[in-house]
């Protein structure tokens, strides 16, 4: 004989995820890292974006990129030469990064002195990315101009759950019939605190103010203005 | 977005519950999927389908999706809204302090394990 039992559960099937989100952020907080996940689809030029602003940073903070993607090490090579530390992450068909990849790849970094900033480069995918907790400070989400201007409510929790975005690839402006306006009224519907810019990576239009918004987010983040603990401090 | 690896983390979820009670099967199981959540159901179904051929635990067993509306509080006027034309200002007020109440959810909200009775003690 077998015997029927009902198991009230209501746990997330994320929770895994969210619990180690949880713990990064913690351990980021002590360090004063500052950590800012860029999504967007392929294409829309996270990397070039970080290859324009990277330079404005580097002279004053200590900077970690860290690359999802499928597969190649290639987004990480354009970041290293711009002798900035890079680490990829191949998901090896995982379409989103999620809390313990980066978890397992900062494990290979822990022993050097913390970053200021830690820059995550998602996988190109405006879907499953939205949908996991990273646990950085700041999600930027990125549009560009060829993708065409009909893309944020295709995407909405994308947008929803972004605090930045930036349209990229400015400087094609002239040659595409884009609405600036539609994708600004439309994201900012769905996310009413939304900051934003247009920007290129190409002609620098806009770098500087989102560089500036970077460094005043970090200040804003740590301005308790608590000593960084010394040693290696950890979350557990 | 990617159903057959959300479906391996609730796989995972119930494996454990399934040792924890010592079950031998899986007979339904009951989750709740955010219509916010980027996750269809119908493929979330699909991809259940798949692991119930594959993995003995599962197999024979039913799953039971209930699909979330999003609905947002409005901190402002304190009213409860659906958006509507993707706007999630406050079609009361028009504020913008708004948050998701119910919308984001992927949930597993309980299920049914068969036990061997003999397994159980003190049964009796």
């Amino acid at each position: 004989m077998a015997e029927i039992r009902r198991v009230q559960v209501l746990e997330s099937l994320l929770k895994a995820n969210d619990y180690l989100a949880g713990q990064l952020r913690r351990e980021w907080d002590e360090g004063q890292t500052f950590v800012v996940n860029l999504i967007s689809s392929p294409g829309a030029g996270k990397t070039a974006l970080l290859e324009a602003t990277l330079p404005r940073l580097s002279d004053r903070y200590r900077l970690l990129v860290l690359v999802g993607d499928i597969e190649t090490e290639r987004d990480a090579q354009r970041i290293r030469s711009l002798q900035v530390e890079a680490m990829q992450i191949t998901t090896g068909g995982t379409c989103h990064l999620e809390s313990h990849m980066i978890e397992q790849a900062l494990s290979l970094v822990r022993e050097g002195p913390r970053p200021d900033f830690v820059f995550i480069e998602n996988v190109g995918n405006l879907v499953c990315p939205a949908g996991y907790d990273l646990g950085e400070h700041l999600r930027a989400v990125l549009i560009s101009l060829p993708e065409g201007d009909d893309k944020v409510l295709k995407y909405p929790k994308a947008f929803r759950n972004s605090q930045a975005m930036l349209i990229t690839k400015a400087d094609l402006l002239p040659h595409l019939d884009f609405s600036l306006q539609r994708v600004r009224d439309e994201a900012l519907g769905l996310q009413p605190r939304l900051k934003h810019w247009i920007v290129s990576a190409h002609t620098g239009q806009g770098i500087d103010d989102w560089v500036r918004y970077l460094e005043e987010q970090r200040s804003e983040a740590f301005k308790s203005g608590e000593a960084r603990p010394a040693g290696d401090a950890k979350s557990e | 977005m990617h159903e057959l690896s959300i479906v391996q983390a609730l796989f995972e979820q119930v494996e454990k519950l399934a040792a924890q009670h010592q079950a031998r099967r899986v007979v339904r199981l009951a989750v709740e999927v955010g219509e916010f959540s980027n996750v269809v159901p119908e493929l979330f179904e699909r991809a259940f389908d798949a692991f119930c051929q594959v993995e003995p635990l599962l197999a024979g067993a039913r799953m039971e999706v209930r699909v979330l509306p999003l609905r947002l509080h409005c901190e402002e006027c304190r009213g409860e809204f659906r958006p509507q034309n993707y706007s999630f200002l406050c079609p009361h007020c028009s504020s913008s302090n708004c948050r998701v109440i119910q919308g984001e959810e992927l949930l597993l909200r309980d299920l049914e394990l068969e036990i061997d009775e003999d397994k159980d003690i003190g049964n009796g």
